[in-house]
Order: C-alpha cells, then sequence, then structure tokens
C-alpha cells in the first residue's frame, strides 16, 4: 500500500499554552512528516471534519498528537483501512511533567524534547506500521458448536446455542443425558423463599434437547481426537463419526473425593452407617430415607485440609442442609446434626441454612480435627469438639453418619499431590506439583492434537481455568470453554449460568475466526503474527511458550502456526531469537527503530534517558490515569507501549543500551499463582527472560541495575511516580551510560 | 474433660414450654449477643453459649444458670442479632419455666421480682417506698433494718425531691390502688394462664 501521511497536532487542553509547535513541525519533518496541521480542538467536529477532508483527499496514514489513545477513540476512527497512530502529548507530556524543570538552560526545554521523542517514535511507528489484512482459513469457516458431556451444564450449553440459531453437537459419553443430575433426588432450593427443596427438572430439559432440531446428540460417546483451530476444529468421535466445528464448550463435570482417604480419619468404610453425600443422595433418590432417627453430617470430610483437598468446594454445605432437610421431612423427630467448620452458604444459601435450623437441625461448630466415629449397640456414635461449649462433645444413638466430601475436576489422573504443597520441603514439593501436573496434562477429553499437549492446560487445583473474575470460562485454548463444575466446584445453578457464558462466548469465538479477528482480550484485532520461515532455525521457542498452544510443529520442528487459535499476545515475537516473526503494525523492528529515534544529549548535558515498556492492558491505563490525577514525574523518561511483557525482544533492551539510553524499565502485570497478565504466561516469561538479561549488560560491560522489571496494576496508580523517581536515582548513582554518542 | 453426651429431649421441651423457645434453634453461634451484652462480665455462660447448651442437652446447666435471671432487657442482644433471636424473650421465659418447675437459679432476683410482681398485681403500680422495704425484709427484720440503714443517704435524697413517700414500715399506710384495678389483674390473669406450655 502507498502511504499518504499527515500529522495532526492538538492545540487543545492546554497544550498549545505549552509546548512550542514551531519546532515540533520541525522535528516531524526531520522524522518525514511534511504535512502537519494543528487545531485548537482536535476532537471536536470541526476537527474531526478537518481529517475526515483529508482522509476523502487520499491520507491514509496518520499521525495524532493529542491525548492517550485509550480515550476519544471513536473520534478518530476512519474506518480500518486508515492507519492511525496516536501520541499522548496530553496524559503523557503536558500532564505528567513540570513546566520547569530543575537544571533546565531554558524553561520548559525538557518537556518540550519529551513531545519531540514521542513524535519522532510515533511517526516511526506510522512508517513502520502496514494496513492489517485478516487470516481467513483455507476452508469455509465452520461455526457449529460442539458441547461434550451431556450434564446440566453442557445441556445448558446446548440449549443456548441453539436458541441463538447455532447448530450444536452435543457428546455424552453415557448412554442417556443428564450427568449427575441423574442421580440427584432433589435440589436444594433455588429459589426464593427457599424453603422448599426443587425438582432436578432433568426431564424437561431433556425433552427441550431432543425437540430441538439444531441438536444433534451423540451418547454412548467420547471425542477420540480434536484437530485444527478456531473456525475449523474437526472431532473424531469413538463412534466412528467424524464432525466438523467452530468451537468448543467442555462441560465434563466433576469427580467426587475419594472417601477410601478417610478410612483413616474418618473410619470410611469400617461401617456401613458411614457414607458419603453421594452415596446419601443415591438413598435419597431410592428413597430410602425412612426409619432414621439420628443422623448427623461431617463437613469438610477431606475439605480444606492440606493432606486432601486442600480448597474448599462451596458446595457441599449447601448438600447437606439439602440432605438433612430431606431426613427431616421423612422424619420430623429424627435428630439431625451437621458438625461443621465454617457454615458456607454463598448467594441466597444463607436463607437454607435457615430454613435447616427452623426445621430443628442441629449445628455443631468443630475445630480442625476430625470427630471420632465409633460404634456402640449397633448405632453410631461421634466424638467431637464442641467450639461453643468449649467442650468434648458425644452424639450417640445415630444411624448414619454422612461425609460432606468435596469436588475434585473431572480427570481421572488428578493426583492430589500437587495439593499438599504446604507444609513440606519446598524443592520436593516443586517436583511433586511438576510430575503431578504432568500426569495430569497427559490425560484429556478433548485429546487435543495441539504440540503442548492433549488436555486444556490447568491452573492451581488441577482445574483447566483462566483468571477467575475478569475472565470466566475462558480457557487456555482459544475457542475452547469450560463451563461448569469442570472449572471450579459449583452447583447446578450457578453451572446453568455458566454454560450460557460459555456458549455464547464460544459463539463468539467462532465467529471471530471466520472474520480472521482476535477475541478476548484483543477483541477485534486483525493482525497476527507471520513466519519469515527461510529464517527459522527449529530451536521451539516459540512453539513451547506460547501461552494459548497456537503453534504446532511439524517433524522437523517447524513451526506450524494456527491464527485463529492466536490471541496476539506477541509472545512468540519476544521469544524467537532470530526476529523472524512479526505483526503487520507491531514488530521486533518496529520497536527497535522507535527506541533508536529517540534523541540521546550528550553526556555533558546531564539529561539522562530512560524507556519503559509498558503492558498495554494494565500498566499504560494506570500511567494514563496518573498522569490525569496530576502525578508529575521525571521528563526524562519515555513510555513505549507493548501488547505484552512476553512480546519484549531481548534485542530491544540492547538496542537501548547501545543506543546511549541511560536505563530500561518494564511495567507489567503480576505474574504467579495470582498472575494478572491477560495472556496468562507473558509476564511470568518476560521476568524469566530478564533474569537471564545479565549475559546482554555483560557482553555489553553495563551494569545490571539499569534495567527493572515491575508489577504494576490498575489499582497502583499512585506508586507510578515514586517507582520512577527511585529508578531515576539509581541511574543517577551508576552514572551516565558510556555508549552515549557513540 | 467430661464429655457431655447430646441429649435431645430438653431442646424439645424448650421449643415447646419456654416464650420464644423456638428461636433458639436460629441461633448461628456468632456471639454477637454475648459481646454485647453490658452483663457479660457477670454471666457464667451468656446467650450464645446457653442455646448451645440448649441444644446439646445440659437440662440442669440451663435451668440452674444464673445467667438466665441476670438479664436486665436493655435489649441490645435482641436488636442486635442477626438471625433475629429475641434473645430476651428466651431468657425471661426460660427463668419464668425455671421457676414452673420449682427451680430458682438465682434467689435474689426471684424474690425482688416477686416482691415487684406482686406490687404491681395487688395496686397496679411500683410503689418506690414499698417495693425496696418488702425486698429487703425479706431476708428477716434484722438484716432488713441493717441493709435500709446502707441506703439511708439515698432514700433521704429521694424524699427531699419527693421522688418516694414517707412509710413507717410495709404497708403503713398501705399503698394506693389505681382505678380499675380489677379490670388488670383480670388481665394479668388471662396472660398468665396464655403463657407458653400452658395451653389447654
Amino acid at each position: 500500500m502507498d502511504k499518504n501521511q499527515a500529522c495532526y497536532l492538538c492545540k487543545g487542553c492546554g497544550l498549545g499554552e505549552a509546548l512550542d509547535f514551531d519546532n515540533l513541525e520541525e522535528v516531524l519533518g526531520e522524522s518525514g512528516i511534511s504535512e502537519v496541521k494543528t487545531h485548537d480542538a482536535l476532537c471536536s467536529p470541526d476537527g474531526v471534519a478537518l481529517i475526515q477532508g483529508d482522509v476523502d483527499g487520499g491520507v491514509n496514514a496518520m499521525l495524532i498528537g493529542a491525548c492517550s489513545s485509550r480515550v476519544k477513540s471513536d473520534e478518530f476512527n476512519f474506518g480500518s483501512q486508515v492507519i492511525v497512530e496516536r501520541a499522548s502529548l496530553r496524559e503523557q507530556v503536558l500532564y505528567c511533567s513540570e513546566a520547569e524543570y530543575e537544571g533546565e538552560e531554558e524553561a520548559g526545554e525538557d518537556r518540550q524534547m519529551l513531545a519531540a521523542d514521542y513524535l519522532r517514535m510515533s511517526a516511526v511507528k506510522l512508517a513502520k506500521s502496514n494496513v492489517p489484512v485478516p487470516f481467513k482459513l483455507e476452508l469455509e469457516p465452520e461455526t457449529a458448536l460442539l458441547v461434550v458431556g451431556g450434564g446440566v451444564a453442557g445441556i445448558n450449553a446446548a440449549l443456548a446455542a441453539a436458541k441463538a440459531g447455532v447448530q450444536v453437537f452435543l457428546v455424552e459419553k453415557e448412554a442417556e443425558l443428564g450427568g449427575f443430575l441423574v442421580k440427584m433426588a432433589k435440589l436444594a432450593p433455588e429459589s426464593p423463599p427457599y424453603q422448599e427443596l426443587e425438582d432436578t427438572g432433568l426431564e424437561e430439559l431433556v425433552a427441550q434437547v431432543e425437540a430441538d432440531d439444531k441438536i444433534k446428540v451423540y451418547t454412548g460417546t467420547t471425542v477420540d481426537k480434536t484437530e485444527g483451530a478456531p473456525g475449523n476444529f474437526t472431532i473424531a468421535l469413538s463412534g466412528g463419526d467424524t464432525l466438523r466445528c467452530g468451537a468448543i464448550v467442555q462441560a465434563t463435570g466433576w469427580l467426587p473425593y475419594e472417601a477410601e482417604k478417610l478410612a483413616e480419619e474418618l473410619a470410611y468404610g469400617s461401617n456401613p452407617g458411614i457414607i458419603t453425600n453421594v452415596d446419601m443422595e443415591a438413598k435419597a433418590k431410592a428413597g430410602d430415607l425412612g426409619g432414621l432417627n439420628g443422623v448427623a453430617f461431617i463437613q469438610c470430610a477431606g475439605s480444606r485440609d492440606q493432606n486432601h483437598l486442600p480448597y474448599c468446594s462451596a458446595v457441599c454445605c449447601t448438600v447437606s442442609l439439602k440432605q438433612a432437610m430431606m431426613v427431616k421431612e421423612a422424619n420430623p423427630e429424627a435428630a439431625v446434626y451437621v458438625i461443621y467448620k465454617d457454615i458456607r452458604t454463598p448467594g441466597q444459601s444463607e436463607e437454607v441454612y435457615r430454613e435447616a435450623q427452623r426445621k430443628g437441625v442441629v449445628f455443631i461448630r468443630r475445630d480442625e480435627d476430625y470427630p471420632k466415629i465409633s460404634e456402640s449397640g449397633g448405632k453410631l456414635a461421634i466424638e467431637t469438639k464442641d467450639m461453643t461449649l468449649n467442650d468434648t462433645v458425644e452424639i450417640d444413638e445415630l444411624d448414619m453418619v454422612v461425609l460432606a466430601t468435596g469436588l475434585k475436576p473431572n480427570n481421572p489422573k488428578v493426583v492430589d499431590a500437587p495439593l499438599v504443597a504446604l507444609g513440606m520441603d519446598q524443592e520436593a514439593a516443586k517436583k511433586l506439583a511438576a510430575e503431578s501436573k504432568a500426569q495430569c496434562d497427559s490425560w484429556s477429553v478433548l485429546n487435543l492434537q495441539y504440540r503442548q499437549g492433549p488436555n486444556l492446560p490447568t491452573l492451581k487445583y488441577a482445574y483447566p481455568d483462566s483468571h477467575f473474575i475478569c475472565f470466566p470460562y475462558e480457557t487456555r485454548r482459544t475457542g475452547i470453554y469450560a463451563a461448569g463444575a469442570v472449572r471450579r466446584p459449583m452447583r447446578v445453578s450457578q453451572a446453568v449460568e455458566d454454560a450460557t457464558g460459555a456458549a455464547l462466548k464460544a459463539i463468539q469465538a467462532a465467529h471471530a475466526a471466520a472474520e480472521g479477528v482476535a477475541v478476548h482480550p484483543r477483541s477485534g484485532d486483525m493482525s497476527f503474527p507471520e513466519f519469515a520461515m527461510q529464517r527459522c532455525t527449529q530451536c521451539k521457542r516459540c512453539t513451547e511458550e506460547c501461552p494459548f498452544g497456537a503453534i504446532n510443529e511439524d517433524e522437523k520442528a517447524n513451526p506450524l502456526p494456527n491464527p485463529t487459535r492466536c490471541r496476539r499476545c506477541g509472545v512468540c515475537m519476544g521469544a524467537c531469537p532470530e526476529r523472524i516473526i512479526s505483526f503487520k503494525n507491531y514488530s521486533v523492528d518496529m520497536i527497535g527503530s522507535m527506541i533508536k529515534s529517540i534523541d540521546v544529549p550528550e553526556e555533558d548535558e546531564e539529561k539522562p534517558r530512560v524507556i519503559v515498556l509498558t503492558c498495554e492492558n494494565d500498566a499504560l491505563p494506570a500511567i494514563d490515569l496518573a498522569a490525569r490525577k496530576g502525578h508529575k514525574w521525571s521528563p526524562y523518561v519515555r513510555f513505549i507501549p507493548v501488547r505484552c511483557l512476553g512480546s519484549i525482544n531481548l534485542v530491544w533492551i540492547a538496542d537501548a543500551l547501545s543506543s546511549g539510553i541511560d536505563g530500561v524499565m518494564l511495567f507489567g502485570c503480576r505474574h504467579g499463582d495470582d498472575y494478572q497478565c491477560h495472556f496468562i504466561k507473558g509476564s511470568e516469561l518476560a521476568n524469566v527472560r530478564m533474569s537471564k538479561i545479565s549475559e546482554t549488560l555483560d557482553r555489553l560491560v553495563l551494569e545490571s541495575d539499569r534495567v527493572r522489571v515491575e508489577e504494576i496494576s490498575f489499582n497502583e496508580v499512585d506508586r507510578i511516580p515514586e517507582i520512577i523517581s527511585e529508578f531515576m536515582e539509581t541511574i543517577e548513582e551508576v552514572g551516565p551510560n558510556p555508549y552515549k554518542g557513540f | 474433660m467430661a464429655t457431655k453426651a447430646y441429649d435431645k429431649s430438653f431442646r424439645e421441651e424448650v421449643y415447646q414450654n419456654v416464650d420464644s423457645g423456638e428461636d433458639v434453634k436460629l441461633c448461628m453461634q456468632c456471639g454477637v449477643c454475648g459481646i454485647t451484652c453490658p452483663l457479660r462480665g457477670e454471666m457464667t455462660h451468656g446467650p450464645r453459649q446457653l442455646w448451645a447448651l440448649i441444644r446439646a442437652g445440659k437440662r440442669d446447666e440451663v435451668m440452674n444458670s444464673p445467667d438466665i435471671m441476670l438479664c436486665t432487657s436493655c435489649y441490645s442482644c435482641k436488636v442486635r442479632c442477626p438471625r433475629g433471636v429475641k434473645v430476651i424473650d428466651v431468657m425471661h421465659g426460660l427463668a419464668h419455666y425455671a421457676l414452673e418447675q420449682g427451680i430458682v437459679p438465682r434467689k435474689e432476683t426471684a424474690k425482688f421480682g416477686k416482691v415487684f410482681w406482686n406490687s404491681i398485681y395487688k395496686t397496679g403500680r411500683v410503689d418506690e417506698t414499698e417495693v425496696p422495704m418488702r425486698y429487703t425484709m425479706m431476708a428477716g427484720p434484722v438484716h432488713g433494718i441493717f441493709a435500709m440503714l446502707e441506703m439511708m443517704d439515698i432514700g433521704r435524697a429521694l424524699l427531699s425531691h419527693k421522688r418516694m413517700k414517707f412509710k413507717l414500715g410495709p404497708g403503713l399506710p398501705p399503698s394506693k390502688k389505681i382505678k380499675g384495678i380489677r379490670g388488670l389483674k383480670k388481665m394479668l390473669d388471662k396472660a398468665a394462664a396464655m403463657s407458653p406450655g400452658k395451653e389447654g
């Protein structure tokens, strides 16, 4: 494409008074943009009309020097064929700098230099940008949805998608639909006034599925193989059928925690009267609750216990309340006890707790130690600590003791070992965790033919989840969504909501694949990584490090990218030592050239230069907000937005330091177990790579203090000036970069 | 530590016979009542533990607990209980129930209550001279006179402010009755007959 470039500078919001625009025009001229127009308020209808007029006249690449790219995005949108590059003169120059800075020969010169550098960088970026051409699948994109698992979540996902007009394939391994719902007698109250146990409603759900001609059901079937990418998945079913679908919802439910493991603590298996809540549900389903005069429920049986499941399954309390109410309904005279650590009744289930109390269920709070269960005269007895009475109490004459066991992810290979990390030798625990994780990852429902393994990657406790608040149902395999108890323990009503959400996300993913745009979090991004394969050395870093498993490999270890699986984070670009991966509007060369375009003053001017490679997702908005809040920082700092810290190629650091920049900072999201990285592993990878930067620095004979990684989340706006000034002090201590002027 | 065996008979007894006794079921053992009580320093159990004892079936400990007669009806607990348990009503209910069963958990309160009640029942009012006189004399005339001498200063001040009438002794002269005392007595009798555990 032939670029017809122009630049528009805004004088509004105080920019006109603060900056010397003649000088800026000169700078732009040196950077190759001769067509420069200024306006008093570029975002006003008049200003927008000025630009639109030029666009109509043939301008197709423009630099707008005004406010942050995060604001006024509608005003400055001139269609997908016009490249718009925004230099944030307002937030990153005017708001964050003082009108006069210490050591200036002329008042405002530092601020002016700051603005000039941003325009230089933007001009380079504009020159190196191309209009992205969306990726098109070779075959006609498919939008049908595959739902794996015919339980309450699967059925609801299928129904929701069918309602939206999408063809659905529903695969269930059992002979009939329903999943765990088949085994359930009743549901705990789900609707006001939360006093009556409710029917499961399974028959109606199944009838709806059967009546829907958009849903094709495969019972007694499993998935042998899943190949391809969003928009073009090919599924081989165990029955021999092959399906093509655009996206997948995995709703394969949960497994009950094995009560056999509680034989020692809670005497499970020693007496037929000691059963689990799952057994209890079966009894209730069979109408087998008559004749019970004394029943005790033991909560947290193997839950919130470092030797078993360290987490709370969030449903067992409500289940026990329900089952206690069932016992009371069968025999109102029965003595029913619930022995608990804490009653956890999320949502409106507190009302269920009250109702169980009204029905006369007695609640006894215990401590961390499990109650002792014994047998006397054909009946069971429990001895437990009563925290309220601060005494040991005894409950006898019990016909049944129900252990409220928790939920595990539906993966028979899940070993509980990774959950036992606490209190162990940390090295041993890490090793154990890695082994168990590998074992768990080797098993799969979908059997993905992905280079990174057949299963959905798991997070904590072997649940295949993403950030639980920000991105529910997102797995780390694009186009595959997890719904229901497969991603975390949840109740039926929550699973229904989950299923609907996941189905809608899956439909969106299939459509995005068809249109060649990214899904969450860079929704609508048309760029995708392109590989200059002739220079590839088959080092496998990209295929290994992609957080979303987007890149497969052939036998010779050549990367085989699947652009519809890609989230456009650029982690592969950061990983590639040969720098052969680039996007139409984001590349190693582009950022490198931007860094080199910064004007570095001579050493004797005592004006150091620091660049901050800034994550666009959290850190950049935080900087904008800090500036808008009136925080000021050093005018020697230049921010360069990056898609993710994971996309940072080490060559940029070398470029910066060898061109005389005194220091480099990386602002990104928190990583680790409670990560906030929008691309899950990007921030962590950056950290690992930076830990190896010392090699580069040694080669350049530079101090390692010159490079620093900082974790910034959006709510840490007030920390930004502090971090910057601290780093500036460090730079002052280590002194100027000896490469200045070379 | 002695183990306590759970026994369901007493909690059923309380649910049926004690005023607002069924509220005890709803307690979730948060302890707001106990920590809120201005007399928490005086109480041996406090409401929360009493409820736990009721559920555990500890009849003797509950019925003999002085706490159920220590409640001053300040209403703090009842107002604050997140479960809406009518704590005071249950406390008084338990006290009544204990007395009915011939158990006196706290003698002083029981005595004072009796004098107080008699004054209201007979005259329709609480006579500020009569009630303390009768209460102190219950422990015998000698003890009564000494106890009254101890309170002489307060008595004098109350007299000088006309907050109290001068009397030579209990019933000298007799307290004035309110108008329609018969009607009041009828009402009180009816209410007593209606109290929990008395139905039928």
